[in-house]
C-alpha cells in the first residue's frame, strides 16, 4: 500500500548551490564519471544527504549535474525529518529524491518505514511504498 | 626696347645664378642623404653573446617519452638548461606538456618552470601549473610531479578544478592508472575534497 506524508522540513529551494564534500573524488578520464568515496556529504539549503560514496551524472552534453546517485548506506536530513536507506537519488532540476531499500522515515516522534520513498523537495510532499509500516508513540507524536 | 633689355638681361643674370644654385645644391646633396649601414642587410641574432658562453643554453627544447603502460609524455618548453654542478637536473621554463593516454584521454599540462629529477626518474613542474584534462576538467596548483616512467602526475599541494560538475577544491591530485580496470586512467583528487554546483535553471 501506499502512505503520503507531509514532509514539510523537507521543502526547500532546489536552486541553492549544493555542495559536496567527500575524502576523495575520482574521475574516470575515458567516461569522465565522477564518484565522491568516503563519508560523502551533499549538502543544499538545510538539506544534508550522507552516503558513502555518491556517484555523479551529467545533463546532456557535460553541462552541469542531471542526477546524484547515493549509495553504501543513505541518510536524508532536514531540521524536522530524517530518512536512511540504502541508495538515494536526488535529481536536483525536478527536486525528486528516490530512496530505496528498507526506508526509514522519522518525522517528530513518528517513524514510517517502506521499501520506497519518493519525496519531492520543492513542494515538500512525499509517498512511502511498499510494505508501509508506521509506528508512533501515542501521546508522543507532535 | 626698354622691355626688350630688361628680358635679355634677366636671362643674362638666369644663366649665371641657375648653374651656381645647380652646383651648390649637388655638393651639399650627400650631406642630407640618409646614411645606408650596410650592415642592416645581414640578420644578426641579438642574443648576448656572454651570457650564452657563460651559462650554455638550449632553446625551444622537446622532451618525449613513453610511459610503461602506453602513454606519450611530450614536453616542450621556451628555454632549457643543462644539468646544474650540484646534480640538480635540467631545468627549463615556460613549459607545455601533453600526456596522451591509450584510452583516449588527453591531458595537457601547462607550466611556468620545470626541472627534472634524474635520480627519480621524474619531471617536477613548479611556477604556477595548470593541468587540462580531456574529461573537462581544469586543475589549478602550485607544483607536479610527472613520472617519466610510469603513467603517474600528481599535485602535492593544494589545488582547485573546475569542470562539467563544478569548482572542486581539494588537498592533493593525481592522474594514474585505474588498479582494478586496466587501461583505465583515474584523476583522483584526496585529502578534504568539496565541490560547489551551482544549479542552473
Amino acid at each position: 500500500q501506499q502512505a503520503d506524508i507531509r514532509f514539510g522540513g523537507l521543502q526547500q529551494d532546489t536552486t541553492l548551490p549544493v555542495e559536496v564534500t567527500s575524502d576523495s573524488l575520482s574521475v574516470d578520464q575515458a567516461s569522465g564519471a565522477a564518484v565522491f568515496t568516503g563519508n560523502v556529504t551533499a549538502k543544499q539549503g538545510e538539506m544534508r544527504l550522507t552516503a558513502g560514496t555518491i556517484r555523479v551524472e551529467y545533463a546532456e552534453g557535460n553541462q552541469g549535474i542531471d542526477k546524484l546517485i547515493a549509495s553504501d548506506g543513505v541518510t536524508l536530513v532536514s531540521p524536522t525529518d530524517a530518512a536512511e536507506a540504502t541508495e538515494a537519488v536526488y535529481t536536483i532540476a525536478s527536486g525528486n529524491v528516490v530512496m530505496t531499500g528498507n526506508v526509514l522515515l522519522t518525522q517528530g516522534g513518528a517513524a514510517i518505514s517502506g521499501e520506497r520513498l519518493t519525496v519531492n523537495l520543492t513542494d515538500g510532499t512525499g509517498t512511502m511504498t511498499g510494505q508501509v509500516r508506521t509506528i508512533f508513540t501515542p501521546g508522543g507524536a507532535p | 626696347m626698354m622691355q626688350a633689355d630688361f628680358h635679355t638681361r634677366l636671362i643674362g643674370w638666369l644663366k649665371v645664378i641657375l648653374p651656381l644654385l645647380a652646383l651648390v645644391i649637388l655638393s651639399t646633396l650627400f650631406l642630407v642623404a640618409r646614411t645606408i649601414n650596410p650592415d642592416d642587410a645581414l640578420p644578426y641574432a641579438d642574443v648576448d653573446v656572454e651570457e650564452r658562453l657563460r651559462e650554455p643554453r638550449m632553446t625551444a627544447p622537446t622532451y618525449a617519452g613513453l610511459t610503461s603502460d602506453g602513454a606519450a609524455l611530450t614536453i616542450s618548453a621556451d628555454e632549457a638548461r643543462p644539468a646544474a654542478a650540484d646534480g640538480a637536473g635540467a631545468s627549463a621554463s615556460a613549459l607545455n606538456g601533453l600526456l596522451e593516454t591509450p584510452d583516449g584521454g588527453s591531458t595537457q599540462l601547462v607550466a611556468g618552470a620545470g626541472r627534472v629529477d634524474p635520480a627519480a626518474r621524474q619531471i617536477l613542474l613548479s611556477d604556477g601549473v595548470t593541468v587540462i584534462s580531456s574529461t573537462g576538467w581544469t586543475i589549478v596548483g602550485d607544483r607536479l610531479t610527472a613520472d617519466m616512467d610510469t603513467t603517474d602526475i600528481a599535485l602535492p599541494d593544494p589545488v582547485t578544478a573546475t569542470g562539467p560538475a563544478g569548482v572542486v577544491t581539494a588537498d592533493t591530485m593525481r592522474l594514474t592508472q585505474d588498479g582494478t580496470r586496466n587501461g583505465a586512467y583515474l584523476l583522483v583528487f584526496n585529502g578534504t575534497v568539496k565541490l560547489i554546483y551551482q544549479p542552473v535553471n
